[in-house]
């Protein structure tokens, strides 16, 4: 806490948040507005090379994320991260060059300066738990999630492998239910919230997450879900966007809304539809907020 | 087809390259036991061939060819389930990232050409915008693959619900990115770096 009685970050939104993932940006930006959160994007921040450049070159993967992280330490706080795959690779460019001098020395060269590992890089979800606190986060409430039953689904990123995001328990992490619990929601307990979605593979092999995301939504409709919450906009885009597509492929019916958990802390703490970017969502979760009354 | 039959020599066991696999994973296949924890977890393994156990098993007998003839290597998700899961250690995730790195650079031929093009148009947009625009790159994803087709019923669908940006703001740092991707190139030319 700053004496100001506002707590400072540096935010990198990623670039999904800039493209298909604008409500993840609006309702990040809203909702941590009202929690008096300040972030400031850090300025011409560039991609941090994804899956993609690390599946076929560690050392620039490594290099695009040292030198925004460079850029990151140039703004006051520690650094907030939305995304998923940005977190873990940032995360993971600060465990791999802290532990490996042959990978920093090159590193250093290829940005031509020194790699600084001291700056925090945090998940929203790591702010709203454990920097702003639970107590605090339920003390905003203004119209609780209740009779809301929400699969938490964690995905890849935010909590493997094992002592590099440090986000939570790897194998049974609790992070997000204790959120979303906080203000007001039920959770339910499934199978496949750690299980993969097939990421980027959306683009080049459409068939293998179809495949792996119907399982992932065949099992929160069996826990009795009325909706998904999810932390990445990969993860988002394939059990939203494509729900459709796979309710034809599979020749089923799920209904889903997929939302960011900004989404739902935001419309707990009083954030309108049009602040959270509601509109912007494949499955119109309108239906439903509306039969439990919240909005 | 019928199956190569594995001979294990001297001749055919090609420790250099799995050295450097080691030396660019910064992981020890010779620690694999072959417990099987890594592909009985893995979300992808009913796509390969060779599961990741029996790539790493692979690996130990010298054998790279095999996987990279292959496309184990990618279908692999970059979950990283593996590398949690190993009881020693062994990570697995940087292994198949250093197998298709050396892949990439020549080493074989690969049978999975559309994650290859995909990974490909994704640097290039690094380095040329700075960022990532998903729904350009799904677009020219599909010219250059000759899928004119796929996934064309979304377009309409996202460009109203505002997720189709395909207009590129000015990044101040483009000229510093250009530096990265050059210095690494120079780095390799020299053998600076694998």
């Amino acid at each position: 806490m700053t004496p100001k009685n506002i707590m400072e970050y540096s935010y990198y939104p990623g670039c999904s948040l800039h493209a298909s993932a604008g409500e993840y940006d609006l309702s990040t930006r809203e909702l941590f507005k009202l929690l008096k959160i300040r972030l400031t994007e850090v300025p011409d921040w560039f991609c941090c090379g994804a899956t993609p450049a690390h599946n076929v070159d560690e050392l620039l993967s490594l290099s695009l994320c040292a030198k925004n992280l460079e850029l990151a330490g140039k703004v006051e706080g520690d650094l907030a991260v939305a995304c998923a795959a940005c977190f873990s690779r940032l995360k993971t460019t600060q465990h791999v060059l802290g532990e490996n001098d042959v990978k920093r020395a090159q590193v250093e060269k290829a940005i031509d300066a020194p790699v600084t590992l001291d700056g925090k890089v945090k998940h929203l979800l790591e702010i709203l738990a454990k920097d702003l606190g639970l107590d605090r986060l339920a003390a905003a409430v203004k119209k609780p999630l209740s009779g809301l039953k929400v699969a938490c689904y964690y995905g890849c990123l935010l909590t493997r492998p094992t002592d590099v995001p440090n986000l939570d328990c790897t194998e049974a992490p609790t992070i997000m239910e204790r959120v979303i619990e906080s203000v007001g929601a039920e959770t339910v307990a499934w199978t496949h919230r750690l299980e993969c979605c097939g990421a980027n593979f959306t683009i080049s092999r459409p068939g293998v997450v179809i495949q792996l995301t119907n399982a992932i939504l065949e099992s929160a409709k069996a826990a009795g879900a009325d909706c998904i919450m999810v932390g990445c906009p990969l993860c988002h885009g394939n059990l939203d966007i494509r729900q459709k597509e796979i309710e034809g492929v599979y020749n089923t019916s799920y209904g889903l809304p997929v939302f960011y958990l900004t989404q739902l802390v935001g419309l707990s703490v009083g954030l309108g539809a049009d602040k959270l970017g509601l509109d912007a969502m494949m499955v119109n979760p309108m239906p439903l907020l509306k039969e439990k009354g919240l909005l | 087809m019928k199956k190569k039959k594995m001979v294990i020599s001297q001749e055919t066991m090609d420790v250099d390259f799995v050295r450097k696999v080691e030396a660019l994973s910064g992981t020890s296949v010779r620690r694999c036991f072959q417990c099987g924890k890594c592909s009985a977890g893995c979300p992808m393994a009913t796509f390969m061939e060779h599961p990741p156990n029996r790539v790493v098993r692979l690996l130990q007998l010298g054998q790279w060819q095999r996987i990279l003839e292959g496309r184990s290597i990618w279908y692999c998700a970059s979950c990283e389930t593996c590398t949690t899961r190993c009881p020693n250690k062994v990570d697995l995730t940087s292994i198949m990232d250093a197998l298709r790195k050396l892949s990439w650079d020549g080493h074989g031929p690969s049978k999975e050409s559309y994650v290859q093009l995909a990974n490909k148009l994704f640097l290039q947009n690094i380095r040329t915008y700075g960022r990532q625009y998903e729904m350009r790159l799904a677009a020219v994803f599909n010219v250059k693959s000759g899928q004119f087709l796929k996934d064309l019923m979304l377009g309409p669908k996202l460009l109203a619900k505002g997720k189709l940006k395909m207009f590129h703001s000015k990044n101040k740092n483009m000229s510093e990115i250009e530096k990265i991707f050059a210095r690494i190139e120079e780095m390799r030319a020299k053998g600076e770096a694998l």
